[in-house]
């Protein structure tokens, strides 16, 4: 499996009247070829910050990229000129996002939205479809995600849907486009459980069919366990653990990933922990050294001093933390 | 704890006439909440919780049926309630960036039903804030004077709980009290629930849509669906043996973390369809498109609220002939 997508030491910061917030410190991401991947944070972690840099959809200013690179199957994304990256975002990254009515577009109905991108995702490819070939291939792409009647939602505005069907449509349209990497970035926050349930198999279904890498964007750990092969948990804009999604779950290293463990209500009812004391930091004036610090039990004195490095803890498992020196 | 139910709900009606039609959003509902004891009332968004919630509180005057507190009927409007009443029966909101006014301090938000109850003069009344924000692990030193945009929303949440319990309430309803918050969050604003429950001997009805919460908080569950009650169960049986069909469906659907609670899960169970609306609920069992043991009759009558004994209450054809 080769490197499809690799982020090195991502800064990204954002400008506003009171100074800088320094949200993105130092991402370390890779997802390879037809790999499952997951990112788990909080809110305010930056996880939605990181895909968006992905894209490079974050608004500049006020966001300013301080350092790094974001590596796509060789190239760098940061120095794309706005042609190739508008070709990039064509045809080879795509990206689902939380809220679909603010994703679809409410005066146009989802047969005029989806028709313009399976047109613009076959010129990108050299292809000029005709009518028939184009609302074939936007039924096909209805059909697939289990939508029952795609001719008549055609017609449909989004406002006309509910909220799993108008996800489903969010889906259809960034799988329509045969993409290689989907950016998933909490796609069934909004969704009932058993709604949830549905949709997560379907995309499961067909990015397995077409081939795809999937960056999975959530805050539950129950999602990134059944959908990822690997997962990394994200605390204050940097990623403190890393590892294959079973392993670390059962045995999660990082005293915050531990802590988080703890916190989720389990269905063996032995009560809940009292979670990790404090909150997520100011990003104007961060902690220095391990931004979880300051909220740490197993605190040392290094800890304010110097970012931990990530340490090996075994099998592609690594957290950043100061306690797994000597293990490594 | 003893068995005299603080609340009883009998066939609670709520239908809301629009324009596409009536909408029922609670349909015939009958349950109980003992004193002492925590009612997790668990449904997926339009199932009815909240409206059910609101017609206890008297937000809206039920369409029909009864609501009793105490032995005494209270089905009728807030504006008509005793004040004694309305003492007793206090509500935390799901999310407290909007249900805590910005422009107010915490004192400010605190004083507010202590001076509509008429509880104490001005110095009682700040000491009884004082207590109430301690009774919230909050320094009140430290709060007392700062508005709600100054502090997080787990500490934002914990002054909505204290706003509840400034009038020495029985019985306070929780309107999904920790889903706007991060789980690492949530599980300070639960145990502290759940202390105070003890201490001031409360009486929780427990909104949400989180069954591996309701596991570790709840001392019996309720299921809602369309505006009906699909399964009421002491907590532990029900997660050891779901009865109704769909129970069976969101238990299985739930993304659990650890392969302990895995094999607690019931056998899969696929979802399937989607959620009618409320405005144009199917004929007989409002489940039966979904339902993967669907028989004939379910289309045709709906089923009636059957008692298995042990506390447990099914409505599902399939359990015609166990009641007892």
């Amino acid at each position: 499996m080769d490197g499809l997508l690799a982020i090195k030491d991502l800064h990204v910061g954002f400008r506003i009247f009171e100074g800088r917030l320094h949200v993105l410190n130092g991402v370390l991401l890779d997802v390879r070829e037809g790999e499952r991947v997951g990112l788990v944070g909080e809110t305010g972690c930056g996880k939605t910050t990181t895909v968006k840099s992905v894209l490079r959809v974050l608004p500049t200013p006020p966001a300013v990229v301080l350092g790094g690179e974001i590596v796509y199957r060789g190239r760098d994304v940061l120095k794309m000129s706005r042609r190739q990256m508008t070709a990039l975002r064509r045809h080879e990254l795509t990206a689902i996002f939380q809220d679909p009515l603010q994703s679809l577009n409410p005066v146009f109905t989802i047969g005029t939205q989806l028709r313009d991108i399976v047109k613009d995702s076959a010129i990108g490819q050299g292809r000029r479809l005709s009518r028939r070939e184009v609302e074939a291939r936007c039924i096909q792409a209805l059909q697939e995600t289990g939508m029952p009647d795609p001719e008549r939602i055609m017609t449909n505005y989004p406002v006309q849907l509910s909220g799993g069907m108008r996800q489903r449509i969010c889906i259809a349209e960034a799988l329509s486009t045969n993409a290689r990497l989907l950016l998933a970035d909490e796609p069934t926050t909004n969704l009932d459980v058993t709604i949830q349930d549905q949709i997560l198999r379907k995309l499961d279904e067909l990015v397995d069919e077409k081939g795809a890498s999937v960056v999975m964007i959530t805050h539950s750990m129950g999602v990134v366990r059944d959908l990822t092969q690997r997962v990394n948990i994200m605390y204050a804009g940097s990623i403190v653990e890393a590892g294959g999604t079973r392993v670390l779950l059962e045995a999660p290293k990082h005293p915050y990933t531990r802590g988080l463990m703890a916190s989720v209500p389990k269905l063996t009812g032995e009560g809940i922990s009292e979670g990790i004391p404090g909150r997520i930091p100011n990003y104007l004036d961060p902690p220095s050294g391990c931004r979880f610090h300051p909220r740490c039990e197993h605190r040392m004195e290094i800890c304010d001093q110097e970012s931990p490095p990530f340490y090996e803890i075994g099998d592609g498992h690594r957290a950043a933390c100061y306690l797994y020196q000597e293990a490594s | 704890m003893n068995d005299h139910p603080i609340l009883s709900v009998d066939h609670l009606v709520k239908h809301f006439p629009t324009k596409a039609g009536v909408v029922r959003a609670v349909d015939d509902i009958s349950f109980d909440v003992a004193a002492g004891d925590t009612l997790g009332l668990v449904g997926e968004s339009g199932s009815g919780k909240t409206t059910t919630a609101q017609c206890v509180l008297g937000i809206y005057p039920p369409t029909s049926g009864q609501i009793s507190f105490d032995g005494q009927p209270i089905g009728v409007v807030f504006s008509r309630r005793k004040k004694e009443l309305k003492r007793s029966i206090r509500i935390v909101f799901q999310d407290p960036g909007s249900s805590l006014n910005p422009k107010r301090t915490i004192k400010q938000i605190l004083s507010v039903p202590l001076k509509v109850h008429g509880m104490g003069s001005t110095r009682e009344r700040l000491s009884m804030m004082n207590e109430l924000l301690e009774m919230v692990e909050l320094p009140p030193a430290e709060y007392l004077y700062k508005h709600p945009q100054s502090i997080g929303g787990g500490e934002k949440q914990m002054v909505a709980i204290a706003r509840a319990l400034a009038t020495n309430p029985r019985f306070v309803v929780l309107d999904e009290p920790t889903s706007a918050l991060d789980v690492s969050v949530q599980g300070k604003i639960i145990n502290l629930l759940m202390r105070l429950a003890e201490e001031l001997e409360l009486t929780y009805l427990f909104i949400t849509h989180d069954l591996s919460l309701m596991r570790n908080v709840a001392t019996r569950v309720a299921i809602m669906y369309l505006g009906k009650l699909c399964e009421i169960a002491r907590t532990e049986r029900f997660f050891r043996a779901p009865r109704h069909p769909y129970t069976k469906m969101l238990l299985s659907s739930i993304p659990v973390v650890t392969s302990d609670e895995e094999s607690l899960k019931p056998e899969k169970v696929v979802s399937q369809g989607e959620i009618p609306s409320p405005v144009n609920v199917p004929p007989g069992c409002s489940f039966h498109l979904r339902c993967p043991v669907r028989m004939p009759i379910c289309s045709q009558a709906d089923p009636e609220m059957r008692d298995l004994g042990d506390g447990r209450v099914v409505r599902c054809h399939l359990y015609d002939d166990e009641a007892t």
